[in-house]
């Protein structure tokens, strides 16, 4: 059997993500034909941004954004359709107001309270590897519904879709069936985003419905191809996306792209003057060899499957993976998901990154905002065999703050934020050394002896660390600083009694600062006569750069070692040298 | 009794009158002709007899056993139709759907659709797309499922339009074969003023200010149609 399929038989992840999936895209394909055919093809995208505007405001609020969509996005579904029914705003022209209007809402929203985070990316590209088993049930149980209500009404949508004032005269109340898409269309959108993404799923509403119109001639045989399609195409793109470790949602879009093109030629050969005998089999080995293609790709080659030969560990960012990997030495086999130069706050897993964490033996990562598909993914997996080190469990945390002049993230009143970047302290370091030693010795005893060698060999180092940053902080003639980024260092600066001025909060993902920050920090600058503003590594660096034009300071990279750039990676950089460059860069700012 | 009686009607929406003083009577096997020029509230009394308007004042009663859904409804084509992915017989059946019990269609029903696609001579056409018809097979379609929502009443709005002579000369030929053989009454609303006065038993004329409603003999000899063919000539 081929190894994908093995994958999805064998993965719960996978067998939960393809059931799913399978009975959304059934849902998407059969409305999708009474969308397109009512020139309505827009009203899932218009949907899917109000579903955005209203995820913003469930994640500000702090409540279950699927419960808190729902709602709302049926609701915009039915005043989507009196506004174009009434005729006072043609259709095209309210589904624009209104998707525009909620996507400006939301991003408000957003940027008011919590930030761009974890939940709402999820929701933006989305994550049908991590649902959990709830999130499932809610998804059959709402798919199904959608599903029978649909056969049950067949021939009412069927005749309300074909001729409205027909099945009005006739005494079909095609406002009520009117009013039945337009709610299912809604819930469907709902679940959609959760595994699509709110930007994707219109996709699937409207690719499978155009796609069998190129060929089919009957209602009927539209209808049952496009579910048909939907069905394969998820199938396959699932497929393409394990075996090309690509995100599941764009993977299915880029597969129904290509049955939309198969059929297209199809249809030409069909339509062809020229081609006088044989059209129908010259069509059929065309839907066959697309078949062929759809399946095979993903089907043959091997799938890139982690197997490990020694105790593995896999790390979520650099920090974690560094430290293991100066411990382990050589005993030890050390995966870092974050591959060099991605956003962390965005990260999405793959199947094969959750794969992987399933096989491991030791667990790494952090738990702060940026870790939030960790604990999902985990209560979805079986984690009997893995022992699981949380980074903030083992060290004192802080929590986020926002400081006078920072770009304000109003938080909930009683919402815990911690700040999760507790490695950029050396003591914490050492905490997490020891915490990682201290798992490999349990899982891997035989190598106990070189683990705890290493373990007080890296200790030594990040003591002699700790060390020279406190006589930095001991020589420090000013102990402010300007970071015109996000600010991911506060326990560095709490540890050493060093004061900072910041941009933006430390898990902020936002980059463009408003004019009163940037003169607010510019303000700073001069009046504490600083030499140097800086900027955080992988950022744009845009607000640092207009505080040095402003200021005449000029501008040096902190290393947040939460991620790391491909070239760093590449040259061998590690935690340690990362840091000399930290304190050599605050030796220069602070004298 | 008659299967359509109005008097003194005003039609309007939101109180805005668009005919007023409309009154007249459709017996079983007339063949009324409404004619009028653009605005004259032509659409307007349609939407009244198929009863998805209400009536300002005056009154509008169906009867002689006629419900309002036993209208068999011809309409105008609208784009979308032009490139539906449907079945000929799709879309025959669908006339069927006001008398559906049930999640499906009965044997009867079917039946019903097959005896009008045969009476039409579009049986053969069944299985084909009704976007791939022309304008003439198009129309028998529709045609076909107006006839299987009625025994009674066809109601057809506008349904030469956009079809060629020759297409339009067969296409009253059908309408004229259901009414004299099939017995059904025919409401026909029109522009084309020659062949209403060919085919039709009764013309309704509606103006703004008023309407004259009477046989086509009757309406041969009315001022009405004077100035209006006469104005034709002129135009």
């Amino acid at each position: 059997m081929p190894e994908t399929i093995e994958l999805i038989i064998s993965q719960p992840f996978l067998q939960r993500a393809l059931i799913g999936g399978v009975l959304l895209s059934l849902c998407a394909a059969l409305l999708g034909v009474s969308l397109v055919l009512k020139r309505f093809s827009m009203i899932g995208d218009g949907l899917s941004h109000v579903g955005f505007g209203a995820l913003a405001i469930a994640c500000a609020a702090n409540i279950a954004p699927l419960y808190f969509s729902l709602p709302i996005v049926i609701a915009a579904a039915f005043l989507l359709l009196r506004m174009s029914e009434s005729g006072k705003i043609k259709g095209d022209a309210a589904i624009a107001l209104i998707s525009t209007g909620a996507l400006a809402v939301g991003v408000m929203v957003t940027s008011l309270t919590t930030g761009m985070n974890v939940d709402i990316y999820n929701y933006m590209f989305g994550s049908i590897l991590t649902m959990s088993s709830a999130d499932v049930a809610l998804s059959v149980v709402l798919s199904v519904a959608v599903l029978a209500l649909y056969v049950v009404f067949y021939h009412e949508i069927f005749a309300v879709t074909f001729d409205e004032s027909f099945s009005k005269a006739t005494g079909t109340k095609a406002g009520a069936y009117n009013m039945l898409i337009a709610a299912l269309t809604a819930v469907t959108i709902v679940i959609g985003m959760r595994m699509m993404g709110a930007l994707l799923i219109s996709s699937l509403i409207i690719f499978p419905a155009i796609t069998s119109m190129r060929v089919c001639k009957s209602y009927k045989s539209v209808i049952l191809s496009s579910a048909a399609i939907s069905v394969v195409c998820f199938f396959s793109g699932l497929l393409v996306s394990i075996r090309f470790e690509a995100p599941t949602g764009a993977s299915v879009v880029c597969v129904n792209i290509f049955a939309l093109a198969t059929f297209s030629l199809i249809r030409c050969v069909l339509n062809s003057a020229r081609i006088r005998k044989g059209k129908k089999a010259l069509s059929v080995s065309v839907a066959l060899l697309a078949a062929f293609c759809v399946f095979a790709v993903p089907l043959t080659g091997e799938v890139k499957v982690y197997r490990k030969e020694k105790t593995g560990v896999v790390a979520t960012s650099f920090a974690p993976f560094d430290l293991a990997r100066q411990v382990a030495g050589d005993d030890a086999e050390i995966t870092m998901l974050l591959a060099p130069g991605e956003e962390s706050h965005t990260f999405e897993p793959t199947a094969a990154d959750i794969m992987k964490i399933e096989q491991c033996d030791v667990f790494i990562y952090g738990g702060g905002e940026s870790d939030e598909w960790v604990s999902s993914m985990l209560s979805s997996i079986d984690t009997e065999n893995i022992c699981v080190v949380r980074m903030m469990d083992v060290t004192e945390n802080l929590r986020e703050e926002t400081l006078e002049g920072m770009q304000e993230e109003d938080r909930e009143e009683g919402e815990e934020e911690y700040d999760e970047h507790v490695w950029t302290s050396p003591k914490n370091a050492g905490k997490i050394v020891s915490a990682i030693s201290a798992a490999l010795c349990q899982k891997d005893s035989e190598n106990k002896e070189s683990y705890e060698k290493r373990t007080s060999e890296c200790l030594e180092k990040l003591n002699e660390l700790d060390g020279d940053f406190r006589t930095l902080s001991e020589k420090a003639r000013n102990r402010h600083f300007v970071v015109g980024d996000r600010f991911p260092f506060k326990y560095l600066a709490d540890e050493y009694k060093l004061s900072f001025y910041a941009a933006f909060p430390s898990c902020s993902a936002q980059s463009d600062a408003n004019p009163t920050t940037i003169a607010f920090l510019s303000e700073k600058v001069k009046a504490e006569k600083l030499s140097v503003v800086f900027k955080v590594d992988l950022s744009s660096g845009n607000v640092a750069e207009s505080i040095a034009e402003n200021t005449g300071a000029s501008v040096l990279t902190l290393y947040s070692c939460h991620v790391i750039t491909a070239d760093d990676f590449n040259n061998g950089e590690t935690y340690f040298s990362l840091m000399e460059r930290n304190l050599f860069s605050l030796e220069s700012a602070l004298k | 009794m008659a299967l359509i009686d109005c008097k003194n009607v005003v039609l309007g929406y939101d109180g805005t009158v668009v005919a007023k003083n409309l009154s007249f009577a459709v017996n079983k096997g007339d063949y009324l002709c409404i004619v009028g020029e653009n605005g004259s509230g032509k659409s307007t009394l349609v939407k009244a007899m198929l009863g998805l308007l209400e009536t300002e004042s005056g009154h509008l009663h169906m009867g002689d056993g006629l419900r309002k859904r036993e209208i068999g409804y011809l309409p105008q084509q609208t784009t979308a139709q032009k490139d539906f992915p449907a079945s000929v017989g799709e879309v025959v059946l669908s006339g069927c759907l006001a008398s559906k019990k049930g999640i499906f269609f009965s044997k009867e029903q079917k039946k019903l659709a097959e005896e009008n696609m045969k009476k039409l001579d579009i049986l053969p056409l069944r299985e084909k797309c009704y976007r791939e018809l022309s304008g003439g097979q198009q129309q028998r379609v529709l045609l076909a499922r107006a006839l299987c929502a009625t025994k009674k009443l066809l109601l057809l709005d506008e349904p030469v339009t956009g079809l060629d002579p020759v297409v339009t000369a067969d296409f009253y030929r059908i309408i004229e074969k259901i009414n004299r053989e099939f017995g059904i009454t025919v409401i026909m609303v029109s522009h084309d003023l020659y062949s209403a006065l060919r085919y039709a038993t009764h013309i309704l004329h509606m103006k703004k200010d008023g309407a004259f409603f009477g046989t086509v003999p009757e309406y041969l000899e009315s001022d009405i149609y004077k100035s209006f063919s006469g104005g034709e000539q002129n135009a």
